[in-house]
């Protein structure tokens, strides 16, 4: 077995320790860091979410996959960084004021972040204001808002108000999502997009910039 | 709920086939306080509130079945405060529980509460003392202990990712943990029990058990649930509201003979996964129908729902999930006048 498939078996099994020996017995050989992350994590973190979507692996299972991803870039990284490669796209991600949850905006940011998108993770109960600097300091494509209480479902809406009046809004996609958030909620609130669940996002994320990508490419501003 | 209500849910519980059918919702502070006008932090602090909003309630809605009924509630609180966690109330948001441990390692040092004296369950059972001489003057009774499950407790003591993920990586002190959440629930039911004679139901509400895999509740859930619901009452009501398709098949060996679950999985899908002894209260989209729809929307889900479903037995047509906060009265109205016309 080459070591990029051993790489993406032990992150399907969730074993951090072989996934690290495996990238490190891969880079020991030569191997392209970037090729690591598109040929091992990313295939093995889509085969995780799509087995998730479909309920045939489940929370810890995930949870378990995304600390073996985190490890393995904890190696990558520095590597990546010196090479200059870009990632994906930039994400940041948050649970929205008032909402402690933070399970499913996990899940989502191992998901992208094996995807080969860059997370700033901003936590739980992160204030409007909060997404709103990050946005002017880190310049992401996408923001992804989570939130699992029905109560807090309006400080996504206040988020994007917040984005709006800061006049950032045209500048980065909004993905919403959480088991209170539904798809027509998503519309009335203005978001861009809406993941039903972790298996999802990713998908999502790259459909969102793939449309930016296609918008900007006939001359349209980004919306 | 009035004995003749206590008796239409049980006769649906033994099999029997009432026509019309019930409909049955659960509420709580979600929905309830702000419906009846009030704050969340109001109903909780004030048992004037707490008695007259229930009552408003089932006073509007005279045929739905409300479960559990007058119960003890501090929101997600009541059974982490017992545990030392500490409260954070706003004005009209639940109340929640910090974290009380830092690590799995700390389950060590965890200790069982006392439900006579610690955290707010004393409060609890004293506010439902005191009004309980009005509930029964009304013609009502206290018909459910009620609890969050055993592994809900254990994500609000120590987070839902630190705990699922623990449970692979330190099974062990997660079966401790487990241990000691259970043994607090039994006697936390048990005193409730002690507390209100007229109890004859258990509810537990516990959506973690849903984000598991089947062997991992097999270990994790089942023996936990079945330890809790072990007890001489007739209605054993579980809720779990997350995709719950592969621990639904176990239910039954838990004792539950009452499910309430999320709108992910149809009535047929239920029943078929836990087979016939478990009455089902379902399933209509909570949220985007009962909270967001019109009465029009709620009569069409309603019946679109009856009408894909080939039983009747053991059903109490609900949503899928607790009540939602912002679902008007005309919309309860046209779900039970709806399910009354169906089911005659």
């Amino acid at each position: 077995m080459s070591d990029v498939s051993s790489l993406s078996e032990a992150i399907e099994r969730g074993d951090a320790k072989a996934a690290a020996a495996a990238t490190r017995r891969a880079l020991e050989r030569g191997a392209d860091p970037m090729s690591l992350v598109s040929e091992g994590i990313s295939p093995a973190m889509t085969e995780m979410g799509r087995q998730f979507g479909e309920g045939d692996c489940f929370v810890p299972e995930l949870l378990m996959a995304a600390r073996a991803t985190k490890e393995v870039f904890e190696i990558l990284r520095p590597l990546l960084s010196q090479k200059g490669t870009k990632p994906v796209a930039r994400v940041v991600l948050g649970t929205v004021r008032g909402d402690l949850h933070d399970i499913g905006k996990n899940l989502v940011g191992a998901l992208l972040e094996g995807g080969g998108f860059e997370v700033t993770d901003l936590g739980v109960d992160v204030p409007p204001e909060r997404f709103v600097a990050a946005v002017e300091h880190q310049k992401p494509e996408i923001v992804g808002l989570s939130a699992l209480l029905t109560t807090t479902l309006p400080a996504m809406k206040a988020t994007l108000e917040a984005l709006r009046d800061a006049g950032i809004r045209g500048q980065v996609k909004v993905m919403i999502g959480g088991a209170p958030v539904t798809a027509s909620y998503a519309d009335a609130i203005g978001a861009d997009g809406y993941a039903e669940n972790a298996g999802t996002a990713v998908d999502l994320a790259r459909r969102l910039i793939g449309a930016d990508v296609a918008s900007r490419s006939k001359g349209e501003p980004a919306t | 709920m009035n004995q003749e209500q206590w008796e239409t849910l049980v006769a649906v519980v033994r099999g029997e086939t009432p026509r019309p059918l019930p409909t049955g919702f659960i509420i709580d502070c979600p929905w309830l306080p702000n419906w009846a006008g009030h704050t969340i932090l109001d109903y909780f602090t004030d048992e004037r509130m707490f008695l007259e909003d229930n009552l408003k309630a089932i006073r509007t809605f005279p045929k739905a079945l409300f479960l559990p009924g007058f119960w003890s509630e501090y929101g997600m609180c009541t059974e982490p405060s017992a545990f030392g966690a500490a409260s954070v109330w706003e004005q009209n948001e639940f109340p929640f529980a910090k974290k009380v441990l830092r690590s799995p390692a700390e389950v060590d040092g965890l200790e069982r509460p006392n439900p006579r004296k610690d955290g707010l369950l004393p409060f609890v059972i004293k506010r439902l003392q005191h009004l309980e001489p009005e509930i029964e003057r009304a013609g009502h009774s206290i018909r459910f202990a009620v609890a969050r499950g055993p592994l809900n407790i254990a994500t609000f003591l120590m987070g839902a990712t630190e705990f699922l993920t623990a449970i692979k990586t330190e099974p062990e002190r997660m079966h401790r943990l487990l241990s000691i959440t259970t043994d607090f629930l039994v006697d936390w039911i048990a005193y409730q029990r002690e507390c209100f004679p007229s109890i004859d139901g258990i509810l537990l509400l516990d959506d973690i058990v849903g984000f598991v895999g089947r062997r991992d509740f097999e270990s994790f859930g089942l023996p936990y649930l079945k330890r809790a619901f072990d007890a001489d009452v007739t209605v054993k009501f579980f809720h779990n509201d997350a995709p719950c398709k592969a621990c639904a098949p176990c239910l039954p060996d838990a004792g539950i003979n009452l499910l309430n679950f999320g709108v992910q999985h149809t009535l047929g899908e239920m029943r078929a996964w836990t087979g016939d002894s478990i009455t089902l209260l379902g399933n209509v989209p909570p949220r985007d129908v009962l909270g967001a729809g019109t009465p029009a929307d709620v009569t069409r889900a309603v019946t679109d729902m009856l009408n894909a479903t080939d039983f009747r037995s053991r059903l109490i047509p609900s949503c899928g999930g607790g009540m939602p906060p912002g679902v008007p009265t005309e919309n309860i109205e046209a779900f039970v006048a709806t399910v009354e016309a169906l089911t005659r």
